[in-house]
C-alpha cells in the first residue's frame, strides 16, 4: 500500500516491481501450516516429545520442529497430542489453623510427540541439535532415536552363554543401587582387619560347612 | 527420651535458605551420613552376607548399632526451604504449604496456577 501512495511522485518510478510481488515460497509457507514428507519405509527412527506448562510455546516449538523436518527431507508424522497430565494441591489460605478455608492449585504439563521416519541417523542428531539450539522457552524435550543394524550383527557383539552365565554371578546378589565399588573396596578392608579375623581354629576351610558359593 | 549427643556441623552451612538450629541439625545430619554411607553399607553387606564366618557378621551388626544415629539417613527431615518449616512440606518445590501458597500466587512456581473446575 505504501509504495502505491509514493509511486505518483515522480516519473521515474513507474520501472519498479509490481506492488503486489509474490513472496518466496519458503516465507509464503510460513503462512500456511508445516509441509510433511511422505515416509517410502514407515520405519520409526525417532520419536521427540516436547512437554510444557503452556500451550503457545508447545505448538510454536512443534511447528518450528515440523518445519525444520521438512526442510531435512525427513518424513515426519505430524504433530501428535497426548494426553495432559494434572497435577493438582489443595493447601489452607492461612499459615495457620483454619481448615475449613483452602484453595486449590494445579499444574497442567501438555504433551505433543512428533515422529520421524526413514532418517539417517546422523540428520536426526543434527535436528535434535538444531532443535536445541533454537528452542523456545519452558519447552522440555526428550528424544527416542533407534538405530538399525545389518542383518547378523549378533556375531559382532560378542554375546556368549558363557558371558550370560557371569553376568548374573551370586556374588553381586547383595550389591543394591547404593552399594558401589568402593563399596567392595570397603568391604575388603574390613574383613582384612584384625577385628574381623576369624580364629584359625574356627576358619572357614576347617569347619567345611562354610565354604564361598561361585 | 535423652536427647541425642550432637555431632559436629562443618564449617559450610547451607547458603541462601532459612536457617533456624532445627535446620542446621537436618543438615548435621545429612552431613554425617554422607560421611559414613560408604563403611555403612559395607557393614550392612558383610551382616547380611550369609556366606560368611557368623563371627564376622556379628561382628559387624554390632558395629552397626553402636554407630550414631546421625549416620542414617531414616533421620533426615525435609524443611521448608523459605520458612525452615518441618510439616507439610511438598517435595516438588521443597516448600511449606504456606510459602507454596504465596509463591504460586506471586506467579514464581512455573505452571502453577489457581484451579478451579
Amino acid at each position: 500500500m505504501r509504495a502505491q501512495q509514493s509511486a505518483p511522485t515522480t516519473t521515474e518510478e513507474t520501472a519498479e516491481p509490481p506492488t503486489a510481488a509474490r513472496l518466496p515460497l519458503s516465507v509464503q509457507a510460513i503462512y500456511y501450516k508445516p509441509l510433511h514428507r511422505q515416509p517410502q519405509h514407515g520405519l520409526p527412527v525417532c520419536n521427540l516429545m516436547l512437554r510444557s506448562y503452556s500451550v503457545r510455546q508447545l505448538e510454536a516449538q512443534c511447528d518450528f520442529a515440523l518445519r525444520a523436518a521438512y526442510y531435512l527431507n525427513m518424513p515426519a508424522t505430524g504433530i501428535v497430542s497426548i494426553p495432559k497430565k494434572i497435577r493438582r494441591w489443595t493447601v489452607p489460605r492461612s499459615n495457620f489453623v483454619h481448615k475449613k478455608s483452602q484453595e486449590n492449585y494445579e499444574r497442567i504439563t501438555r504433551k505433543r510427540l512428533i515422529q520421524i521416519m526413514d532418517t539417517n541417523p546422523e540428520v536426526v542428531e543434527l535436528w535434535l541439535a538444531f532443535l536445541k539450539k533454537h528452542a523456545v522457552y519452558g519447552v522440555g524435550m526428550k528424544a527416542d532415536v533407534w538405530v538399525f543394524e545389518k542383518v547378523g550383527v549378533g556375531k559382532t557383539m560378542n554375546v556368549s552363554l558363557s558371558n550370560l552365565h557371569d553376568l548374573k554371578r551370586p556374588t553381586w546378589a547383595h550389591f543394591g543401587p547404593r552399594k558401589t565399588v568402593e563399596t567392595a573396596a570397603m568391604v575388603k578392608d574390613i574383613l582384612e582387619s584384625e577385628k574381623y579375623k576369624v580364629p584359625e581354629s574356627q576358619a572357614p576351610d576347617t569347619m567345611g560347612t562354610m565354604q564361598r558359593i561361585t | 527420651m535423652f536427647p541425642t549427643p550432637l555431632l559436629q556441623l562443618s564449617k559450610k552451612h547451607p547458603i541462601g535458605i532459612f536457617i533456624n538450629a532445627r535446620v542446621l541439625r537436618d543438615q548435621m545430619k545429612r552431613e554425617a551420613f554422607a560421611e559414613n554411607e560408604q563403611l555403612r553399607q559395607a557393614l550392612r553387606y558383610i551382616s547380611q552376607n550369609t556366606t560368611l564366618h557368623p563371627r564376622q557378621r556379628a561382628q559387624a551388626q554390632l558395629q552397626l548399632t553402636t554407630m550414631h544415629a546421625h549416620t542414617r539417613s531414616t533421620q533426615f527431615k525435609n524443611r521448608c526451604i523459605v520458612a525452615g518449616k518441618g510439616r507439610g512440606v511438598f517435595r516438588d518445590f521443597r516448600m511449606g504449604r504456606y510459602q507454596f501458597r504465596l509463591n504460586a500466587l506471586a506467579g514464581n512456581l512455573p505452571g502453577v496456577k489457581k484451579a478451579s473446575w
